[in-house]
């Protein structure tokens, strides 16, 4: 069915882009190899924002460590800080109370909603379609709201501390209404978008069959996260993460893997979100949301894996007198630079930046230092 | 008041350079003029990707070492008269990425903004809020007026 794309021997004609560019809203550099306007090779470099926190976090106390990793990202802030403090907490083997990891799974899915939304917002935006965009850009801004209710901030909220989430971020009765009024408008909103986005049928005539990730290639470039899925493979680490075990929610997948079954993919996957924290709100348990009885002690490198809005966030360090020694950090979209790349590969050059957008990247998370083992 | 600041008042053209913060400003930013809810189009106030355009530069980010020439080239793009707000906490001290414990600077950081182009207003916060960014870009509108 789907034809392997392969790179001509030959190109003379370069397209460079970046490192500041109109239309790529982070600066990366990427350059477009392309023959009769059409994309025959590409190539992303980083290490434009590469602002060395792994470098920042050696030596400095865990608690202050954690705070700093939310400071990588400004769209997946919460995942950072939780994935950092679940790593001291296996290394200190400590176990958290009940409501705290709720409170952190309601957290993390509403950062899944808003994270998504961008996603479709600046998706619209990129394919020309600025009406689709700022309807969800409107719905965007109830998540947004409930973030501020519940962490304090529109975007670096700091939830999780070790031992369990910060009081000021305690869910309360109004506090819940709130939260359970905002979801069912958002809801119907996405319904509504939903309708009117698979209906149109100029706009999914332009977007089936850009951007197209085979199966295969993903597999074989270790993509993560949604763009995985959206090639039809039902990886999700959620359904093996402990946190999740008491929560009932389906793996969307779709077949394609072009900008089309990538854009409904974030569009179900919403839904499934917000069906997480109706189920984590209904079964909240009562009692404390910190727990301080923790012991500082030594410990081995951890390695810490969890799924956030992306894929798959990797988190490792140990831990002497209190302080971070070798911390590692991977993030989704640095391994998912390889489908970016792919995906521009026989599309023409006005599809070129629709093709990186549909992997949805973040070239703040994907600033770190690599060093690439061959095998 | 001149033609040209009559004119210019109704249509400002803001352009937002992003020199390697962690996104959270930038998309704020986006949001306050894009996105239906703040809405600063209704105000005249219009964002813009080309520098030609641009009436005021938002710089928000520490500024990384490989973005300090672009931004200078950005500056200079910009037509008189022109303003640069530096908006968050990057853009006006580097963050919390300036310095490697305590008073040991960073080499991958040039900033904070000032250090590089010149900076008329600030917008403090971390990450900014979209309503600070508009009253940051209204309190600066009067100085740019003035200039013909």
């Amino acid at each position: 069915m789907l034809e392997e794309k392969k790179p001509m021997e030959t190109i003379e004609t370069e397209i460079p882009m970046g490192t500041v560019h109109p239309a790529a809203l982070e600066p990366y550099r990427v350059r477009f190899f392309v023959e009769d306007e059409i994309v025959k090779e590409a190539e992303i470099t980083v290490g434009v924002n590469h602002r060395g926190i792994e470098r920042i976090m050696e030596g400095l106390p865990v608690e202050k460590a954690n705070a700093l990793t939310e400071k990588i990202c400004g769209i997946c802030s919460n995942a950072h800080v939780w994935n950092s403090v679940r790593t001291a907490e296996m290394g200190l083997e400590i176990s958290i109370p009940e409501r705290a990891s709720y409170i952190r799974i309601i957290m993390g899915e509403l950062e899944r909603l808003h994270s998504h939304f961008l996603y479709l917002a600046h998706g619209c935006e990129v394919l020309g379609h600025e009406t689709f965009s700022m309807r969800v850009f409107y719905l965007r801004e109830a998540i947004m709201d409930l973030l501020h209710m519940i962490g304090g901030n529109r975007v670096q909220y700091g939830c999780s501390i070790i031992g369990g989430v910060r009081p000021r971020c305690d869910l309360d009765q109004s506090k819940i209404e709130k939260l359970l009024n905002s979801l069912k408008s958002v809801e119907e909103g996405l319904s509504g978008f939903a309708d009117r986005f698979t209906s149109d049928s100029i706009l999914m005539s332009r977007i089936e069959g850009i951007g197209l990730i085979p199966q295969k290639q993903a597999l074989k470039l270790e993509v993560t996260g949604p763009t995985l899925r959206a090639t039809g493979v039902a990886k999700d680490l959620r359904t093996t993460m402990p946190e999740y075990e008491n929560f009932d929610f389906n793996i969307i997948t779709q077949e394609g893997g072009d900008v089309k079954s990538n854009l409904l993919m974030r569009v179900l996957e919403a839904f499934e979100s917000i069906k997480i924290i109706r189920q984590a709100v209904d079964e909240l348990p009562s009692g404390a949301v910190i727990d301080r009885s923790w012991k500082m002690v030594d410990c081995e490198p951890i390695h810490s894996y969890i799924e956030v809005p992306r894929g798959t966030l990797y988190h490792s360090y140990a831990l002497e007198d209190g302080r971070i020694r070798g911390s590692i950090i991977r993030t989704p979209s640095m391994t998912n630079i390889g489908a970016m790349q792919y995906a521009c590969i026989g599309d023409h050059i006005t599809d070129a930046q629709l093709s990186i957008v549909q992997c949805d990247p973040c070239f703040t998370c994907t600033d770190r230092a690599v060093e690439i083992i061959r095998r | 008041m001149g033609i040209k600041s009559f004119s210019r008042q109704r249509a400002i053209h803001v352009m937002l350079v992003y020199t390697g913060g962690c996104n959270g400003c930038d998309i704020e930013i986006v949001n306050s003029v894009l996105s239906p809810k703040f809405d600063a189009e209704q105000y005249k106030v219009f964002l813009t990707w080309n520098p030609r355009e641009a009436d005021i530069l938002v710089v928000t980010g520490p500024v990384t070492t490989f973005n300090k020439e672009p931004l200078k080239k950005i500056y200079e793009a910009i037509p008189e008269p022109k303003l640069v707000v530096a908006a968050g906490a990057c853009a006006l001290m580097g963050g919390v990425y300036k310095n490697i414990h305590g008073d040991i600077p960073s080499e991958e950081i040039e900033g904070p903004v000032e250090n590089i182009i010149p900076v008329d207003a600030k917008v403090p916060g971390c990450s900014v809020r979209p309503q600070d960014v508009l009253a940051g870009v209204v309190a600066s509108l009067p100085e740019l007026l003035k200039k013909e």
